[in-house]
């Protein structure tokens, strides 16, 4: 991780001086990840995509407004959030809150050989029954892996908060996901 | 849910938020409690269930940035360049200003044999024979004067054909290139238009 960040500090240095392909690099680095997250937002891969597009277009475009290079990551995210949010805010409300079982279902079919498709759907279920606000903590956390001061800039909220909807969401996974845990330990157990 | 005291310690250590001290603090404790133990157990087995979604890859790579036709090509670059920059065009205005100049000027003994003709001429009446031979010599060199001007005239009708033909095609280079990124952002707002019809048509 310290060796990446160095790395991303020192692209996102030469992106300063117009280096394009050093920002392409630092797209390669990310794009993938921020697709992700913002699919588990937005519960469309178009969406997902655009919205990805439109997120690294204005990263490039304030590059100079970063204060720390090494703060690459949350900025980011913080810059795709924005975007999903600003999307939800230009759709209707009652398509603001995005239903994720319909795409994730799809997402589980094509889950990979680790785990059973059952299971998959049992997490897509599982997620769908938490907030917007609890999701996003979910999925920054578990699946992105950010600190709780990097999830606190990227949601402009306090780490309090954070942890706050970070561990309801566990417990209501926690209760949720109880009946599928068992298999595990054993992935290709009777079924 | 464990009531331990520590129970947010706990979590605190399964997210990873933990320093080493503290976690070696924590780990001490669920070596003796039982709850906070369970408690851990239960948190890493529900975020090891989360994980078991995998990441799907990006149907497209980031292309706005990144594709090479939303670069100019160097053609392109230099005509921008070209008429962006006043320094530029002042220079080419100058140069083309010293060219006239230049050929005005390399033409004019052309002129000059017809402006002595007739001093030549009132000497030659003098004497016949000289008159004829300096006709002659006049002629021959009004004549070499004319084919050097047809050659000269040639060459620069050549060099500015070429000019024009590179000026002509790297202005349908440019213009090929400009086409492109239009298509190519034609397409995205179509993609973008097609998703957004059916969701706005299912809103209302």
């Amino acid at each position: 991780m310290i060796f990446r960040a160095v790395e991303d500090a020192d692209l996102i240095s030469r992106a300063r001086l117009g280096d394009v392909e050093a920002f392409n690099a630092l797209v390669s680095r990310w794009e993938k990840r921020v697709f992700n997250y913002l699919l588990r937002l937005t519960a469309s891969r178009e969406d997902a995509l655009d919205l990805s597009q439109d997120a690294f277009l204005k990263a490039y475009q304030n590059l100079r407004k970063l204060d720390d290079p090494a703060r690459f990551g949350p900025w980011l995210y913080r810059i795709a959030h924005n975007e999903a949010y600003s999307h939800f805010r230009r759709r209707r409300p009652e398509t603001v809150l995005p239903e994720i079982a319909d795409f994730e279902r799809a997402a589980a079919a094509a889950a990979g050989p680790a785990f059973s498709p059952d299971l998959s759907l049992a997490v897509t279920a599982a997620l769908d029954r938490l907030t917007p606000e609890q999701r996003e903590a979910v999925v920054l956390k578990v699946y992105e892996g950010f600190k709780f001061e990097e999830m606190a800039e990227i949601l402009d909220t306090p780490v309090s908060t954070i942890k706050s909807r970070l561990y309801s969401a566990l417990d209501v996974l926690k209760g949720e996901l109880a009946p599928v845990k068992a298999p595990l330990n054993n992935p290709r157990g009777a079924r | 849910m464990s009531s331990c005291s520590r129970l947010e310690e706990i979590r605190d250590y399964a997210m990873g938020e933990l320093t080493a001290d503290a976690r070696g603090a924590v780990e001490n404790h669920t070596a003796a409690c039982d709850e906070c133990a369970a408690e851990l157990r239960s948190l890493r087995l529900t975020t090891t269930t989360l994980r078991s979604l995998p990441d799907e890859e990006i149907p497209q790579r980031i292309a706005f940035v990144s594709d090479k036709v939303f670069e100019p090509s160097p053609v392109a670059r230099f005509f921008q360049g070209f008429w962006n920059s006043t320094a530029r065009l002042g220079f080419a205005s100058a140069a083309l200003l010293a060219i006239s100049i230049t050929t005005f000027a390399l033409r004019q003994p052309v002129a000059a044999p017809v402006t002595n003709q007739p001093a030549i001429a009132t000497q030659a009446s003098l004497t016949p024979d000289i008159s004829k031979q300096i006709d002659v010599a006049v002629a021959r060199a009004v004549a070499q004067v004319h084919q050097e001007d047809a050659q000269l005239t040639k060459a620069a009708l050549e060099t500015a054909e070429a000019r024009h033909r590179q000026e002509h095609q790297a202005l349908m280079v440019a213009m090929q290139e400009s086409m492109t990124v239009l298509q190519k952002r034609l397409s995205t707002y179509t993609m973008l238009a097609s998703n957004n019809m059916p969701r706005e048509a299912g809103g209302q």
